[in-house]
């Protein structure tokens, strides 16, 4: 792999504050999501940290912050080598993490937060010094919150404010941002990156995680590119323009991990299938104008419009939160569009229950198996028939009675058909893996016989051999001449399943098009929400 | 080092294995035995004989027909009350109110009296009052809880207090005997339950209780209307996408649950000798609704285990008398012992329950940061 390293660093940066080398990281569950990483940080620098969902952004941080130990490399400074057992090692030694979801008591106002956490046990809370220190520190930073409103009250941009100056206030010197600028309007994120500029100014280091190249262009000295755990970049921010950006984090081709190597000797007989069942069919599920909120009351999907034919997989790729959930659940019943209109087969869908949306053929994979797909404690006949549990084949004659054999007859169908291993119907479906949990609610779904499949992250988490089973599932169906709707961070997947391909980048569609018409550069930067110059045109 | 590390984790996991594999029964049995060693230190440094209190806590509570019939006669209100609760539980709430509920239900069984009907109608009618009364007063809190997320257990805990002061007021006031101010009118003998055996207090409420544990086990475990309860209980997430509307399965199982607990008050007044009415300072019916949420733990909120819950606890109260005469163990260290016994009991399940609700609660307040 390709490393492009800065030939030699000079400029504003200062000394060296910390180093990590040879950094590597396998879960226990055999994911490895660091290959020996380096990575250094100077006094008074910015450092964006890019890459694809999964790229080990997160998990590199959380080893300096002292969340997570690694399991193979070392982290040094200055004065010698250090290792820290929790985050409040790591804050002691100056480095403070401000999370994605922010760790604040909605009815206390800042104050109470920040003395709660620099609360000990049996040490009383002083909220008056708190306060000071807290003013001081806004008059020093020019970082101004109110400090005597409830966090609830406040914007999200406010809260934000009140998490760094929480992590600041133990004086860190190095601040590391996880995708601070996913919650915020155009306008928090300029104050964002002026204070963040303040901060580099009094000597400050920072580390900005991201996937937005525009941002990442507009605020880094240096930006380190991180790659299905491995480094494979490393360069001065002035010198990189967002084409080698783009390149760097998405890769120029399908690259050498095993999942990639599967996809690739996959691409050829699909695609020829594609053309052997010729032209596709009608439009199935009918998307207009869609206009959605998400949690916080932000616009999630802005004015979306596609259609998903008979006998095409429709793919939308993208950095996760750019509000494909949102879209997902407005099309399943589980979110009310703010606008816009929704249609399967010509009935209208919106605003509908999921039961009445099941009702009319679609078949909904979520995205988070665990909080959604299934009620783990239920055993998996009970989670097999999650959403059809009314149907009269698993009913008593002319009782209102679950035959509970019939069902253990369709979860044993279900069990072979979709090779799902179980040590029984009656085990509790938090006892099997990932991969057989997911079969099973992509068995549910399929044996449902639908006419839309609407399928969120797949195959994310999955074993390599799991996640091309549930993409050959979904292939399959699309065979069938059913619809499928596949939306995947998993840029592979996407490219070499699809038939058409969106690109989502803050709620908006980049563009629309046939996989073989897109470049791996031009996807890379249109997930980085840079328009390219020549953006494909929408194909019917 | 990793050989000794992964060593300690194996041991760690078969320790965990060993005890959270076993089956709820023989659980329940280690957690009795554990809780009787406990009472019996406590006996003896207090200088009791652990022993002679034990053998006459056996004897009165299980050991003949009469103390079978009375712990029976005890389990049967327990056993509804436990249902109110553990319907609620496997809904995914704390329904904390069944003692108020139990309170309505009694006292309107009681106004049975004020018309006449033939003998069994006379039951039935007066069963359904007290499953109405109990089913209307959880049927607020709840309603509370769905249309503006008023927490059920501050709800239904303000609604025993008013409960409890609004059946002070019917008992002196309204209900009250003209002839007997310290209790109210008395259940005619057309509607009160027959007695099952002579000389013991054990009526036929105790197949009331029965009948209603099984009723809601084929509910909960046999119906699609009751496996929508559980799945919303265990994940409202994946219930609302599996179609299930989270609401109604939450007024379902309180109301379900008010008229378990109603039943109980009816049980309690139509079938209590010898005064068959509600007494003034309600001693016969307090603290039967708190009571069942011990049997419904000591059960694992399961009716077919709490059928041996309740009927463990009426025992121990029927028990406490002959522990208290013979082994002379004051009735005060009597509840101490008894106490050690039942929380012994319901620490597996309390556990279970805590886990439970510890990964429903994050979303009811929002997201942590992790991930």
């Amino acid at each position: 792999m390709v490393q492009e390293h800065v030939s030699q660093r000079e400029g504003s940066s200062g000394g060296l504050f910390l180093g990590a080398y040879g950094i590597s990281k396998t879960y226990s569950d055999g994911t490895q999501a660091l290959k020996r990483v380096d990575l250094e940080i100077r006094h008074g620098e910015i450092v964006g940290l890019l890459g694809e969902n999964g790229a080990g952004k997160t998990t590199l941080t959380k080893i300096l912050s002292g969340l997570l130990p690694p399991t193979e490399g070392r982290v040094e400074s200055p004065r010698g080598s250090v290792r820290f057992a929790n985050p409040r090692e790591a804050m002691k030694f100056g480095i403070g993490m401000v999370h994605q979801h922010f760790a604040l008591v909605g009815p206390f106002t800042a104050t109470e937060n920040v003395a709660l956490s620099h609360e000990r046990p049996f040490t009383p809370i002083r909220l008056g010094k708190t306060r000071e220190r807290l003013e001081a520190l806004m008059a020093e930073s020019g970082l101004h919150v109110p400090l005597d409103v409830p966090i609830e009250k406040l914007a999200v941009g406010e809260q934000q404010r009140v998490e760094i100056l929480k992590v600041m206030s133990r004086d860190v010197d190095l601040l590391i941002l996880d995708e601070p600028t996913s919650v915020l309007t155009p306008l928090e994120v300029d104050e964002l990156f002026d204070l963040l500029r303040r901060l580099r100014a009094q000597d400050k280091s920072i580390i900005l995680i991201t996937h937005k190249l525009k941002e990442v262009q507009s605020i880094t000295d240096r930006i380190v590119v991180l790659r299905h755990g491995e480094l494979v970049g490393d360069v001065r921010t002035a010198e990189a323009t967002t084409e080698r950006l783009a390149r760097l984090m998405v890769g120029q081709a399908l690259d050498s991990t095993a999942d990639a190597v599967e996809l690739r000797d996959e691409e050829l007989p699909i695609r020829r299938g594609r053309e052997d069942a010729g032209a596709t069919g009608e439009v199935v599920l009918h998307v207009q104008n869609l206009v959605s909120r998400g949690n916080t009351g932000e616009i999630a999907v802005d004015g979306i419009t596609f259609d998903v034919h008979a006998g095409e997989i429709f793919g939308i790729a993208g950095v996760e939160g750019n509000g494909q959930s949102e879209l997902v659940e407005c099309l399943t019943g589980l979110r009310v569009p703010t606008e816009g209109e929704a249609t399967i087969k010509g009935t209208d869908i919106l605003g509908k229950d999921p039961r009445e949306i099941y009702r009319l053929g679609v078949a909904h994979i979520p995205e988070d198996r665990w909080e959604v797909g299934l009620v783990l404690p239920f055993t998996l006949a009970e989670n097999a028939i999650l959403g059809i549990h009314r149907r009269k084949q698993f009913r008593r004659a002319h009782l209102p009675i679950i035959q509970w054999s019939n069902v253990r007859k369709h979860v044993e169908e279900l069990m072979e058909r979709f090779e799902i291993q179980a040590a029984g119907t009656n085990s509790p479906a938090k006892s099997l893996s990932g991969g057989n949990q997911q079969k099973l609610i992509v068995g549910r779904e399929l044996a449902k016989d639908p006419a839309v499949i609407v399928a969120s992250q797949p195959t994310r988490g999955l074993d390599v051999a799991s996640a091309k089973y549930i993409r050959d599932l979904l292939v399959d169906m699309r065979n069938r001449q059913r619809a499928v709707l596949l939306v995947s961070a998993d840029l592979d997947e996407v490219l070499a399943r699809c038939d058409r391909v969106a690109i989502m980048y803050e709620g908006k569609f980049m563009t629309v098009c046939r996989p073989a018409d897109l470049d791996r550069e031009t996807v890379g930067m249109l997930m980085g929400g840079v328009t390219s110059k020549e953006v494909c045109v929408e194909q019917p | 080092m990793s050989n000794r590390e992964l060593s300690a984790t194996t041991v760690k996991s078969a320790a965990k294995k060993a005890l959270l594999g076993l089956s709820p029964a023989v659980e329940s049995l280690v957690a009795a035995v554990v809780g009787l060693i406990l009472g019996a230190i406590i006996m003896w440094i207090s200088g009791f004989d652990p022993l002679a209190a034990y053998a006459a806590l056996l004897k009165g509570g299980f050991a003949s027909t009469y103390a079978l019939a009375t712990a029976g006669a005890r389990a049967a209100p327990l056993l509804l009350t436990g249902l109110t609760f553990a319907i609620c539980v496997r809904a995914g709430m704390f329904n904390i109110g069944a003692e108020g509920q139990l309170y309505m239900g009694a006292l309107a069984a009681v106004t049975v009296a004020y018309f006449v009907l033939p003998p069994a109608l006379h039951v039935i009618v007066g069963i359904l009052f007290g499953m109405a009364a109990g089913a209307l007063w959880s049927l607020i809190p709840v309603l509370l809880r769905v249309t503006r997320g008023v927490n059920e257990v501050i709800s239904t805990i303000m609604f025993n207090w008013i409960s409890h002061f609004l059946a002070f007021y019917l008992v002196a006031r309204v209900l009250v005997d003209p002839l007997v101010s310290s209790r109210t009118i008395r259940v005619p003998i057309t509607a009160r339950f027959p007695i099952l055996i002579r000389g013991t207090d054990l009526s036929y409420g105790i197949f009331a209780a029965v009948a209603f544990a099984i009723v809601v086990y084929i509910l909960l475990w046999h119906t699609a209307t009751g496996y929508e309860v559980r799945a919303a209980g265990f994940n409202p997430r994946a219930a609302r996408y599996g179609g299930i509307k989270s609401k109604r399965t939450m007024v379902l199982a309180f109301v379900l649950g008010g008229m378990g607990a109603g039943l109980a008050g009816a049980t309690m007044s139509m079938g209590t000798p010898p005064s068959y009415a509600v007494l003034g300072g309600l001693s016969q019916i307090a603290n039967l609704g708190f009571n069942g949420m011990a049997v419904a733990m000591v059960g694992r909120n399961h009716p077919i285990g709490m059928l041996f819950s309740a009927l463990l606890f009426g025992g121990l109260a029927a028990g406490a008398r002959q522990m208290q005469m013979t082994a002379g163990v004051p009735t005060d260290m009597v509840r101490i012992v008894q106490g050690i016994i039942v929380i012994a009991m319901a620490v597996p399940e309390l556990t279970r329950m805590f886990r439970i609700f510890r990964l429903r609660w994050p979303r009811i307040l929002g997201r942590r940061a992790e991930s």
